[in-house]
C-alpha cells in the first residue's frame, strides 16, 4: 500500500503534468473559452492587484 | 503554444525582457492546475516599458478597467493597473504590477537577472509562492502543490503546506529545516507532532490572509477618492484610443489618487 499524503489539487489538476504541450493548449483554450460564459457575473470584479471591485458596474 | 496569454508575453518582450508571466497563467505554466482566465504580469519599473506595453495594448483595442494608470509614480508604490479588451471571442484581461506583494526587492532583482523560462518569461516558484499567499483559500491549495516542485529543500521547508512533507523533510534534513525555521517560524516546533504542524499551518494562513486583508484595505482606503470619480471618468475615456486615455487617466489620477497609499 502506497504512504498517504496530504492532497491539494484534484487529480484532473495533477494530470496536466501529463499532457502533450499541444493537449495543454487545447485543454487550456477550451477553458478559456468555457470560462467565458461568467464574464457578466465577473465585470466588475477583480482576481489581482490591489483593486476589489470596479465602481462604474451597477450591482 | 496558441495561447493568447502567451502571445501577449511574447509582444510585451518584443527586442528585450520587459514582462514576466505571474499568477494563474503560471501555475498554468507549470502544470499545476488552470485556474485563472486573466492575465497577470510582473514589468520592470522603467519608462520604456510601460510605453511599449501600452502601445502594445493599443494595437490591440485594450480599454482601461478601474485601477491606477501605467505609471511609475504609482506603481512604484504597489498600485496595480487594469486593462481588457476581446480578440477570438474571448475577454482578455491584463493586469500589472512593478512591486508584486511579498517579494522582497532581492528576489524581485533575481527574476529580472536570471529569468525562468517556460517558453515565455515565468515567475519562478518561490516568487509565485509568495503572490499567491492571498486572502483566498484556494491560492494555499496551489502554494501546497509548488512546495513540491521546488528542489531547493530549504525552499521547500519555507513553502510546503504539508505537515507530512514537513516532518519527512524534518527526518532527511534537519539542519535545513532548522536554519530555515529563523524565517519560518513553525519549523521549530516539527517535532510536536503531526496534529500540532497541522494547527500550526493552518494558523499561519489565516495568519497570512489576515495581513493582505489589511494590505488591501490600505489602498482601497487611499483609492476613496479615485473611486468615487471613475464612474464619470470612465464614461470621459470610453471610445478614446489607448494612448489618450492613458494621458487622462495619469492627469486625473494625480489629482485624485495618492502615490503612496
Amino acid at each position: 500500500m502506497s504512504e498517504r499524503r496530504d492532497e491539494f489539487l484534484s487529480d484532473e489538476d495533477l494530470d496536466l503534468e501529463n499532457l502533450s504541450t499541444e493537449e495543454l493548449e487545447a485543454y487550456w483554450r477550451l477553458w478559456l473559452t468555457q470560462a467565458q460564459g461568467t464574464n457578466d457575473v465577473d465585470q466588475a470584479s477583480y482576481s489581482h492587484g490591489v483593486f476589489d471591485r470596479d465602481p462604474a458596474v451597477s450591482e | 503554444m496558441d495561447n493568447p496569454y502567451i502571445r501577449l508575453t511574447q509582444e510585451f518582450n518584443d527586442g528585450r525582457l520587459r514582462a514576466i508571466l505571474a499568477s494563474g497563467q503560471a501555475v498554468v505554466l507549470y502544470r499545476l492546475a488552470i485556474m485563472s482566465k486573466d492575465g497577470d504580469w510582473i514589468l520592470r519599473e522603467e519608462a520604456e516599458t510601460l510605453a511599449h506595453v501600452i502601445a502594445t495594448l493599443a494595437r490591440h483595442g485594450a480599454r482601461y478597467r478601474y485601477g491606477a494608470p501605467l505609471d511609475l509614480r504609482w506603481l512604484a508604490h504597489g498600485w496595480s493597473s487594469h486593462l481588457e479588451f476581446q480578440e477570438g471571442g474571448l475577454r482578455l484581461r491584463c493586469d500589472f504590477v512593478t512591486r508584486p506583494p511579498r517579494v522582497s526587492p532581492g528576489a524581485l532583482l533575481a527574476l529580472w537577472e536570471a529569468p525562468v523560462y517556460k517558453e515565455v518569461p515565468v515567475v519562478s516558484l518561490p516568487v509565485l509562492a509568495e503572490i499567491k499567499k492571498t486572502n483566498r483559500e484556494k491560492d494555499y491549495a496551489v502554494i501546497g502543490e509548488l512546495a513540491r516542485k521546488m528542489e531547493d529543500p530549504r525552499l521547500q521547508a519555507l513553502h510546503s503546506r504539508s505537515a507530512r512533507d514537513l516532518m519527512r523533510l524534518f527526518a532527511e534534513q534537519p539542519a535545513v529545516v532548522a536554519e530555515a525555521s529563523g524565517e519560518r517560524p513553525l519549523l521549530s516546533r516539527i517535532g510536536q507532532g503531526r496534529e500540532e504542524i497541522e494547527r500550526l499551518l493552518d494558523e499561519e494562513r489565516r495568519a497570512l490572509m489576515r495581513k493582505n486583508e489589511d494590505r488591501l484595505d490600505r489602498y482601497l482606503g487611499a483609492a476613496r477618492r479615485w473611486g468615487a470619480d471613475w464612474p464619470r471618468l470612465s464614461k470621459e475615456l470610453s471610445g478614446r484610443p489607448l494612448a489618450e486615455a492613458h494621458e487622462m487617466m495619469v492627469a486625473r489620477a494625480a489629482e485624485l489618487l495618492p502615490c503612496e497609499p
